[in-house]
């Protein structure tokens, strides 16, 4: 299709007010960001940065706090993800049935992520308190003893319940809608065949929502590994920084340190990272999808 | 940075486009017409209520200008000091005076202007209250709140220990056992931190199962800067401190070290609860007000709800304080103050000086005391408002007498030197490094941000 000069410029028009908003909310802070992550700017010098090259990112590169909180949050967002996407494909096979029957029991179990993180921080610093709250006031009341469940062994694994119990429902979400969108002819056509429940899930049933449990993992991971408002309001960042996500890292390094460089210049790596992921996350599906 | 002022502004909410665009511009380029003093305070507690009377108080005076006249802006505290260090930093003219903590005045005073106080202020508050808002030689603000800590105890339980010549032979073998020492019971006016840690091994339940109560201490012990404020009074009452006379770094220090092991001694034998290492304010004071604890090192902002009979029914008829325990150096506290400082940017400088010369004078200090702000104040002026405000008798006392700021407390990078040092001490408590490589770490991260 030809386009003429004057369609041309009546395109260029209608989009320019999208350009001019993108330019100005994304592109100017991008640079913004650019140009601190290659300077030495404080509080103080932020109207007047210093280059200094990419002595940020080498001094972030040799942080060895850094690599303990890109190591945190990697294996906080490959755990939580894998764990909810799994309880959360569960449920939606186990539920289905009841939620076909009672669509409005979804609505409840959707309850957990309408909660901030940071409230549920702040909800489970009560309910796990020793005198307050009730896990440990019954775990005393028949064991006689509760654990520390914010102590140095077993903290982690406490925060990856916490995110999972919150953000399971959000996987079962989107299973129960890719549940529901499989054919009941192909189920019929598998049953005749012969398949019983366990074959008809695991030839059927599961192929049909690889790229659904694809983008739950890649969403629910990007969310665990940028986490920060539930793990900062329940534990800080932890015992000797133990708990320092990349998020915290950054936070940390720019308010509570004002190194505001070292903080652009993490946030530029963190940016760049993710960047490839969903870059190659793209690329397989594209590749999966040409292969299908 | 959106506040809610005492003086609402408002839109009409049907006007034609052209009306509202010229009241727009007009309410743009008019805002200074009525040019009050704006002061940023701290919102949401009894410094807010107190301030407000202040600010009422001054503004009747005949004798205040209409430009003077006081408009107070409160805003969240979450964040509130990372926000008002993007405004200062940002060169906003929003507030003509804002709100100063000791450890933050370091990191404000490239955007303020040093204060003068009213004349007779050293009497009114005395010099060490005046120091938490001194920094590099000059006063920058006006200390209005102070905060510093209390050791909480349980009256029931020390009277009955005192009292049982078999429970101390139990509390001697204890403190034997675990500190090397067969300490004896003493009353809590004359303990030591060896016998603060003797008394509350001896009642944790875990070592002594006679123990009427679960624990025989709270330590704060969460990887938070506030919680290394606590711990501070220790250290320090052994000689510890941020830097030497020289000024140099000096917390790898015998004091350090005792006082760290202190709480590791503490912390592993039990006699904390299990979750010490995430427990802060709110933690520690609904262990202590559940009843299962003996006593507490806290700050003095929860007597008001620790010796309430309705908010702590199982503790507030038993409980008493006193000033934290002895060191080889005496008794300390640590104390850091909240208080109200002048914006380089202000519009209205002259109006705000004015408004903090009075603020600063006994008249209304007093005032701002009854209506429940908490200054530290000589004892001489504390006694006029003892009746009124009996709580603040031993804050004036124990600032006056053993409040300290450590050497490099109010630095530009204080905030960042507590952040550092809560990391790694609650690092070393945790087990994840030992002492020696806490206090290394310490050492060598202080360096680069006290040079």
């Amino acid at each position: 299709m030809i386009v003429g000069t004057g369609e041309r410029r009546e395109n260029a028009l209608l989009a320019a007010p999208l350009v001019l908003f993108v330019l100005a909310f994304l592109g100017f802070p991008a640079i913004v960001d650019l140009v601190y992550s290659v300077s030495a700017v404080s509080f103080e010098t932020l109207r007047a940065p210093t280059l200094v090259g990419f002595d940020n990112y080498r001094d972030v590169l040799a942080d060895e706090a850094f690599w303990r909180a890109t190591g945190f949050s990697l294996r906080f967002g490959l755990i939580t993800a894998a764990l909810e996407c799994a309880f959360g494909l569960a449920l939606a096979v186990f539920l289905a049935p009841l939620l076909e029957r009672r669509p409005w029991l979804l609505a409840i179990l959707m309850l957990p992520i309408m909660v901030a993180p940071a409230m549920v921080g702040l909800m489970y610093r009560l309910v796990l308190h020793e005198f307050v709250g009730p896990v440990p006031h019954y775990l005393y009341a028949w064991f006689g003893d509760s654990p520390s469940f914010l102590g140095p062994d077993n903290v982690f694994t406490t925060l990856v319940v916490i995110e999972v119990l919150q953000w399971t429902p959000f996987a079962l979400l989107l299973f129960h809608v890719a549940y529901q969108g499989i054919s009941p002819d192909v189920r019929e056509a598998a049953t005749l065949d012969g398949a019983g429940g366990w074959a008809l899930f695991r030839h059927i049933e599961l192929p049909l929502m690889l790229p659904t449990l694809a983008v739950a993992l890649f969403i629910r991971f990007v969310d665990g590994f940028r986490v920060f408002d539930n793990v900062y309001v329940l534990t800080g960042s932890g015992a000797g920084g133990s708990t320092t996500s990349l998020s915290i890292y950054i936070y940390l390094a720019f308010f509570k340190a004002g190194e505001i460089g070292r903080a652009v210049a993490a946030s530029v790596l963190l940016f760049a990272a993710a960047f490839a992921a969903v870059t190659l996350f793209g690329r397989l599906v594209r590749r999966r999808k040409v292969e299908a | 940075m959106e506040g809610r002022t005492t003086r609402g502004r408002r839109f009409g909410s049907a006007r034609p486009l052209g009306a509202a665009l010229a009241g727009l511009g007009l309410w743009l380029t008019a805002a200074p017409a009525f040019a009050a003093v704006t002061v940023l305070g701290w919102p949401g507690g009894p410094e807010e209520t107190a301030l407000t009377a202040a600010a009422e108080s001054w503004n009747a005076r005949d004798d205040v200008a209409e430009a003077d006249r006081v408009e107070l802006i409160f805003f969240g505290r979450d964040g509130f000091f990372d926000k008002l260090q993007a405004d200062l930093a940002a060169g906003s003219d929003a507030f003509d005076l804002n709100l100063l903590a000791t450890y933050s005045i370091g990191r404000y005073a490239p955007f303020m202007e040093p204060v003068e106080l009213a004349d007779g202020a050293s009497d009114v508050f005395g010099e060490s209250v005046l120091a938490t808002m001194q920094y590099d030689g000059e006063q920058y603000g006006l200390p209005t709140d102070l905060s510093l800590h209390f050791l909480y105890y349980r009256t029931d339980l020390i009277e009955a220990l005192l009292a049982d010549e078999e429970a101390g032979a139990r509390y001697a073998e204890i403190a034997e056992e675990y500190l090397g020492e067969a300490l004896q019971p003493k009353a809590p006016e004359e303990w030591s931190w060896t016998d603060w840690a003797a008394m509350s091994l001896y009642f944790t339940k875990s070592i002594n199962a006679d123990s009427p109560v679960r624990y025989g201490t709270v330590l704060q012990m969460k990887n938070l800067l506030f919680n290394m404020m606590v711990f501070h009074s220790l250290p320090r009452s052994y000689g510890g401190d941020w830097r030497d006379e020289a000024g140099e770094i000096a917390v790898d220090s015998e004091a350090y070290r005792t006082a760290l092991e202190l709480y590791k001694t503490l912390h592993e034998a039990g006699a904390t609860p299990k979750d010490s290492l995430g427990y802060e304010y709110a933690e520690a004071n609904a262990a202590y007000g559940a009843g299962q604890v003996a006593s507490m090192l806290q700050w003095n902002a929860a007597a008001g709800d620790l010796l309430d009979a309705e908010k702590s029914p199982a503790v507030a008829d038993v409980t008493a304080t006193v000033a934290p325990p002895t060191g080889p150096e005496g008794r300390f506290t640590h104390v850091h103050g909240l208080g109200l400082g002048l914006n380089a940017n202000a519009r209205n400088p002259e109006g705000a000086k004015r408004f903090l010369q009075w603020l600063s004078s006994e008249e209304a200090m007093l005032e701002y005391a009854r209506a429940g702000g908490a200054p530290g104040l000589t004892a001489d002026v504390v006694g006029k408002i003892a009746e009124e405000r009996p709580d603040l008798v031993p804050l004036g006392d124990y600032a006056s007498n053993h409040g300290f700021v450590m050497r490099g407390g109010t630095a530009e990078k204080a905030l960042a030197v507590y952040e550092l040092q809560a990391k790694e001490f609650t690092g070393y408590w945790a087990g994840q490094q030992s002492l020696d490589e806490a206090l290394e770490a310490t050492e060598e991260g202080m360096r680069e941000l006290l040079p």
